[in-house]
């Protein structure tokens, strides 16, 4: 069987494009790994109302957990600063129930006219005469081959398809937060914020999040920089935060899971007839670790484009290439920016980021402006002003 | 002397993937829903092992 379009992985990035792509006129499949599509859950759960947008998503609502009013982040000292949903950045909105989220997304996509195989684990690509036609799977225990004029890299953090393309998709450790995660029940969390805490002792290179599903049950997880990461970190610190938290302390696991978070910078995302989405290609904000809006953005850029393609039988690279044009109009400068944020909140110690707490704490954020956030900065902690210098300039670029 | 190749402890692992992700030798795969190191492959510079989030790798044994 000949396909326009073969799609490795059906998470939210691989759905969505394999959806828009069959929704523009093109034959899909998509081949997923496991045996259940969204399972296991390797995800915080938290995304942006403003997925709300997207057409894939809409007739259900049953993958939403809790509705948030924002984001309280948290100083190594306690100190509490509180961010309005708008202002909280991409991750705040929601907490989602993961597996019905991408179950909800391959529904979609099949009923636009994809069609999707679990069990079936792509192990390479097929080529002929150098050039890329479809991909080699094991599906069971049978060795299958599926053609198709053009494959979708969706595989997630561990891409492979990326690397048999011979485009660099390995992360280094600065660039990947090692993580550990709990769905606590019994405990007694204040539902209508997502709570972030940071601090060197806390989480190095990263931070413990808890993402309420509801008053008693919460995902409270940890991502520790893996550069900066002992073996079993980030699960040691994940056990002792929780011990010491008093909405936390009673609570008794669900569930457990690991995983690895890509913060790095995008990689190429179109090589010759292939093109990569979602972690795959590593379109994930570098400083929340959240990666479900791009994932959906640039899978419904990419599914788009492929309709086009297969409409107008063209198939090459420079046809394809309007995907990575689309994606870096829509979400580059963000992901650019904030990758750079990254390196200089690492640079924070701990003294650093209560000054920075302290100063934002009564900060009104509904009429944030950069001027009026400077004053608010320096008039409580002058020193701050030569620290958060790299920062400001960079939020006025 | 030769360094031992990494090693996963296969009660420990959750296949969540973050050693895959990180291996500059792609010698690390998840099979059977374990980690699987490919020790032919395998240079022992053991990334692998401090990213695990769970302390599922070691440097094992020489």
């Amino acid at each position: 069987m000949k396909y326009d379009v073969v799609v490795v992985g059906a998470g939210p990035a691989g759905s969505t494009t394999a959806g828009y792509a069959a929704k523009n006129g093109a034959k899909v499949i998509i081949l997923e790994r496991r045996s259940e599509v969204g399972v296991p859950v390797l995800c915080g759960e938290g995304i942006n109302k403003n997925v709300d947008k997207f057409e894939i998503l809409k007739g259900t609502s049953r993958w939403i957990a809790n509705r948030m009013d924002g984001a309280r982040v948290y100083a190594p000292n306690g100190t509490c600063v509180t961010l309005k949903a708008e202002r909280a950045g991409s991750e705040t909105g929601y907490v989602i129930y993961r597996d019905i989220f991408d179950q909800t997304l391959a529904a979609s996509a099949v009923k636009w006219g994809a069609e999707i195989q679990l069990n079936t684990n792509v192990t390479g690509l097929l080529k002929e005469n150098g050039k890329i036609v479809g991909v080699k799977a094991q599906h069971f225990n049978k060795k299958i081959e599926i053609k198709a004029d053009i494959i979708i890299g969706a595989d997630g953090v561990e891409s492979r398809v990326g690397k048999w393309a011979g485009i660099n998709t390995t992360l280094k450790p600065v660039d990947l937060e090692s993580c550990a995660q709990y769905t606590l029940t019994n405990v007694d969390v204040e539902k209508e914020y997502c709570h972030f805490y940071v601090g060197k002792e806390i989480a190095p290179g990263g931070y413990v999040w808890i993402f309420p599903k509801s008053k008693d049950t919460a995902n409270v997880g940890i991502g520790v920089l893996a550069s900066l990461s002992k073996p079993g970190l980030a699960l040691q610190l994940l056990d002792r935060f929780i011990e010491n938290h008093p909405w936390l302390k009673n609570g008794e696991p669900i569930r457990l899971l690991a995983g690895a978070d890509p913060v790095g910078e995008p990689v190429e995302s179109v090589r010759g007839n292939l093109i990569l989405v979602g972690d795959a290609a590593r379109h994930v904000d570098p400083i929340t670790g959240g990666g479900l809006t791009t994932a959906l953005e640039g899978g419904r850029i990419a599914g788009e484009v492929i309709g086009k393609a297969v409409n107008e039988k063209r198939f090459d690279e420079a046809t394809l290439k309007e995907y990575e044009v689309r994606w870096q109009q829509t979400y580059a400068r963000k992901l650019k920016r904030n990758y750079i944020a990254k390196d200089i909140f690492l640079g924070f110690d701990d003294k650093t980021l209560n000054m920075l707490a302290d100063s934002l704490k009564d900060y009104n954020f509904d009429e944030i402006t950069t001027l009026g956030l400077i004053k608010a900065l320096v008039s409580k902690h002058p020193t701050l002003l030569g620290k958060l210098l790299p920062l400001i300039k960079l939020s006025t670029v | 002397m030769v360094k031992p190749k990494a090693h996963v402890d296969e009660v420990k692992c959750l296949s969540c993937g973050a050693c895959v992700s990180v291996c500059p030798q792609d010698a690390i795969l998840i099979t059977a829903g374990k980690a699987r190191v490919n020790k032919n492959i395998c240079s022992s510079c053991y990334i692998c092992v401090k990213t695990c989030p769970v302390a599922a790798i070691s440097e094992g044994e020489a």
